[in-house]
């Protein structure tokens, strides 16, 4: 429920708007240090409110429309809008609310939704979870925690390191493309700039950031800024530094020495030789001609050097787009010696306090500090196999087999051998040879009909051979619906099962009284899930008895719980 | 119907022991070794009829060795002998005819050495898998091929081919090979097993005397057109484990957790590995050390 009492308004309120719409009515917004809500004009109350971490983004109205509006759109889906309807201030305050929203949103987010948003993955990953879920939490047969108590990994267990070691998302390659200006229908063009795509560009073009921290908000508004970025003769593809006054041609000076500082820095791998990968092609004279290729620039043609810039800027982006990931590595290594010079200075420190700087980061700080030096490091990744070198494996006992030829002996044959006289062998022996020796296929008369059609009779549904067809047919006389609803209670009845007997022996009084809702919980499905399937499968007459197995798995823990229950009234007594 | 190019090899595996069928042929003379070869023949030329891409092979199985009857070596001799006086098709009348002469030549220099009265089966068994592997990689890549083996089994199983036999039925299963069973006097639980595991046939024919009917109408067809066909079930196999000390089956018995050695009665030393096992006795008396072993 949305409705909240003014009077505790114990929070802090960071802003106040006035003449804000809602849903058509006039109001008031209010933010305040958790949530953001709005209440009715001259009522006291507040019909809206959301908690920040509610919030899954806000969406604005673009500038040049009438109508100032604010869109919040919650994890739940539903959005609500705002309209700043004051005549002469809404642009401001819209701004300013903006803004705020801006700053305190992020805050909010990370924390209770990643929990949310796991449960959700998993739900929608496992199909059989999901329906799991159905089963037992939707129907009520057990609370939502406690079917969530065992498949959280850690998120509850405080283990909040290992989020910090996650990757960080790099930068694609293609963000300035993805960019795809949209014609506005009068000659113009839009760019939609989210802030991805600000934070994309600031990382990799340095010089652009700069740029933007020099000029916005003290000369240019951000929009200005923007405007004039994808204008410039900087951001289009064929750049030619005409020297104006725009302020990115600086940008394209800095770039240029860039390049030429990352093409003298050169490859630090002793591996890789990239001069030998030059563009070798039979030039006039198939090769044989003396007269070198210049690489002058005067010589080169208009098409060749708009070319050669291209090429050359393509080269640029991608070296920072690189760049931009290597930054970080480089942030942690610093932190890392900045730790260990912290830990050399606080060595006469008692240890308590000494090892609280030491044990926050998971990384072994000798590494980072020690690095040898490149080359080094890749001559010997490049000799060393790491299969032949010796293997340090923990000390094993070795396995002593007295009688190991016990492994290959089969079972004894149950029927007992029949023993034959060695005279009996020679005889059959000798009276084979004579029968084989003056063998010649006769096909003709391999079968006799009578044979035939008794072996047919036999091989014939009813035959000999053929009784336990009808026998076997058990999953095709029970439809598929019936076969995937007794599957779904198997799962359900399993996991109540579970959570019951894990909680013997019961040692404890959660665990007591944990057994005793389990207890419960069984007798409800058993009532509320089973029964109705009983009923359902008798009504279809199918005379199979396809939940005996279940019934007598519930009857096992009933009768368990009943044998604890008398013990510990023997023991109370 | 196989798919286009698609090869079908059919290997039969011919139990020719000859002291059973020594035996067996004094006591029942309609059904002799010559009719089970007949039988065998009248199914390989119907499977080598079906398709012509269709291939064969038999091999005997005896107590001494085992042999290729077809393809042979002989093949590449003599030609005179390979013209059939009655029109049928050339490869079927070869095929007859070489396998006519290699049982004729194998059953004569049949040499009785006093020690095994067993047939290798699980040799020939290997030696099927072999001639399998080898043609697929002559076929090369692109071709598909599908290849199963047919064991006609007259003797008893032996017990000492035990491992060779769960090797042969192993590798059978990585590769996709059907192994079916055509059991012509008692069951054996070794082909039960290798049925199973494979997804072949088992089946043991209660009239010797139709053996070629048995063959046409439960072994011709291959697993796709099984499929469509309502034949014989398959029979409950009996995967119990055999104790180490008197080699019996037994359903629940203990079993060591260093070597996994099966035991039918507790011992507090295990006599493979010579474990001693510290018994914990806790409120109850029983030894906790029990690990009941259930059948599959």
């Amino acid at each position: 429920s949305y409705v909240a009492a003014m009077a505790s308004l114990s929070e802090e309120v960071l802003l106040v708007v006035k003449k804000v719409r809602q849903k058509k009515q006039d109001g008031t917004l209010y933010l305040m240090a958790e949530r953001i809500a709005w209440g009715p004009e001259g009522k006291d109350r507040f019909t809206v409110s959301h908690s920040y971490s509610d919030i899954r983004c806000q969406k604005i109205s673009p500038d040049g429309k009438a109508k100032v509006q604010l869109q919040l759109v919650l994890h739940t889906g539903e959005s609500t809008t705002f309209h700043f309807a004051n005549e002469s201030t809404s642009r401001k305050d819209w701004e300013a609310a903006k803004e705020l929203l801006q700053q305190l949103l992020p805050k909010f987010k990370k924390k209770a939704n990643k929990e949310l948003e796991e449960k959700n993955k998993m739900l929608q990953e496992d199909p059989v979870l999901f329906q799991l879920y159905k089963d037992l939490v939707v129907s009520q047969v057990i609370s939502a925690e406690e079917f969530w108590a065992n498949r959280l990994g850690g998120i509850n267990n405080g283990e909040s390191a290992a989020c910090e070691n996650k990757q960080e998302v790099g930068i694609s390659g293609a963000f300035l493309a993805d960019i795809r200006p949209q014609t506005d229908g009068c000659n113009g063009l839009r760019y939609n700039l989210t802030a991805d795509i600000i934070e994309s560009i600031f990382r990799t073009y340095p010089a652009v950031k700069q740029k933007y921290k020099e000029n916005v908000p003290h000369n240019l508004t951000e929009k200005e800024f923007w405007t004039r970025f994808f204008q410039s003769h900087y951001f289009h593809r064929d750049r030619i530094s005409t020297g104006t006054q725009d302020i990115f041609s600086e940008c394209a000076r800095q770039d240029e020495k860039g390049l030429k500082s990352l093409v003298t820095q050169g490859v630090k791998n002793p591996m890789v030789d990239l001069l030998s990968l030059e563009d070798k092609t039979l030039d006039e004279g198939y090769g044989i001609s003396s007269a070198l290729p210049s690489t002058s620039h005067a010589s080169r043609t208009v098409k060749e050097s708009s070319n050669f810039a291209i090429i050359k800027r393509f080269n640029h982006h991608s070296a920072m787009v690189l760049a931009a990931a290597k930054q970080k590595e480089q942030m942690n290594s610093f932190i890392n010696i900045f730790k260990l010079i912290t830990v050399y200075l606080l060595r006469d420190v008692p240890a308590d306090q000494a090892s609280e700087t030491s044990s926050t980061d998971g990384n072994s700080r000798d590494s980072d500090f020690f690095q040898p030096p490149l080359k080094k490091v890749k001559l010997q990744e490049a000799i060393e196999y790491e299969d032949l070198q010796q293997e340090n494996r923990p000390k094993t006992v070795a396995l002593n087999l007295k009688k190991s030829d016990r492994y290959a002996h089969g079972p004894v044959p149950l029927q007992s051998q029949q023993y034959t006289t060695s005279q009996d062998i020679i005889n059959s022996v000798n009276y084979i040879k004579h029968e084989m020796s003056n063998y010649k296929p006769n096909l003709t008369q391999v079968l006799s009909s009578a044979a035939a059609s008794s072996a047919i009779a036999a091989l014939s549904p009813g035959g000999v051979l053929m009784q336990q067809v009808a026998q076997q047919a058990i999953n095709q006389m029970v439809p598929t619906e019936i076969q995937a609803e007794l599957k779904h209670l198997y799962v359900a009845a399993g996991e109540l099962l579970r959570h019951f007997w894990t909680c013997f022996p019961v040692n404890t009084a959660f665990l007591e009284e944990k057994v005793t809702k389990m207890k419960s919980n069984l007798e409800r499905f058993q009532i509320t899930k089973l029964r109705p399937f009983q009923e359902k499968i008798q009504r279809q007459y199918l005379s199979t008895n396809l939940t005996g197995h279940l019934e007598c798995m519930l009857q096992a823990a009933y009768s368990k719980f009943h044998i604890w229950q008398t013990r510990r009234m023997m023991r109370k007594t | 119907m196989a798919s286009e190019g698609e090869i079908s090899l059919l290997v039969v595996v011919v139990d020719v022991n000859p002291i059973w069928w020594g035996q067996h042929a004094q006591s029942e003379p309609e059904f002799t070794l010559s009719k089970c070869l007949d039988a065998v023949m009248v199914m390989g030329n119907a499977h080598m009829a079906m398709t012509r891409t269709n291939q064969l092979a038999v091999i005997a199985a005896h107590c001494q060795d085992s042999h290729f009857l077809y393809p042979s070596k002989r093949l590449k001799g003599n030609d005179d002998t390979s013209s059939s006086r009655d029109g049928k098709y050339e490869l079927l009348s070869v095929t007859n005819n070489l396998i006519a002469e290699e049982i004729r030549d194998i059953m004569s220099k049949t040499e009785l050495t006093g020690n095994s009265t067993d047939t290798l089966l699980a040799g020939s068994l290997a030696k099927a898998l072999c001639y399998i592997n080898r043609i697929s990689k002559e076929v090369g890549v692109a071709q598909e091929i599908k290849s199963r083996i047919l064991v006609i089994k007259a003797a008893d199983d032996c017990a000492l081919q035990y491992m060779n036999f769960m090797n042969v039925i192993f590798a059978a299963q990585k590769q996709n090979i059907l192994i079916d069973a055509c059991v012509l006097d008692s069951d054996s639980g070794l082909l039960q097993q290798a049925c199973d595991i494979t997804g072949g046939l088992y089946l043991k024919i209660p009239q010797k005397v139709a053996l070629a009917q048995y063959l046409l109408w439960v072994f011709l067809p291959d697993s796709e057109q099984r499929s469509l066909l309502v034949l014989p079930p398959p029979a409950h196999v009996d995967y119990r484990a055999a104790c180490f000390c008197h080699r019996t089956l037994i359903e629940i018995g203990y079993v060591c957790s260093v070597c996994l050695s099966i035991f039918c009665n507790f011992s507090p030393i295990c006599t493979t590995c010579e474990t001693a096992f510290k018994i914990q006795l806790p409120q109850m008396v029983k030894p906790k050390k029990k690990k009941p072993k259930l059948p599959a």
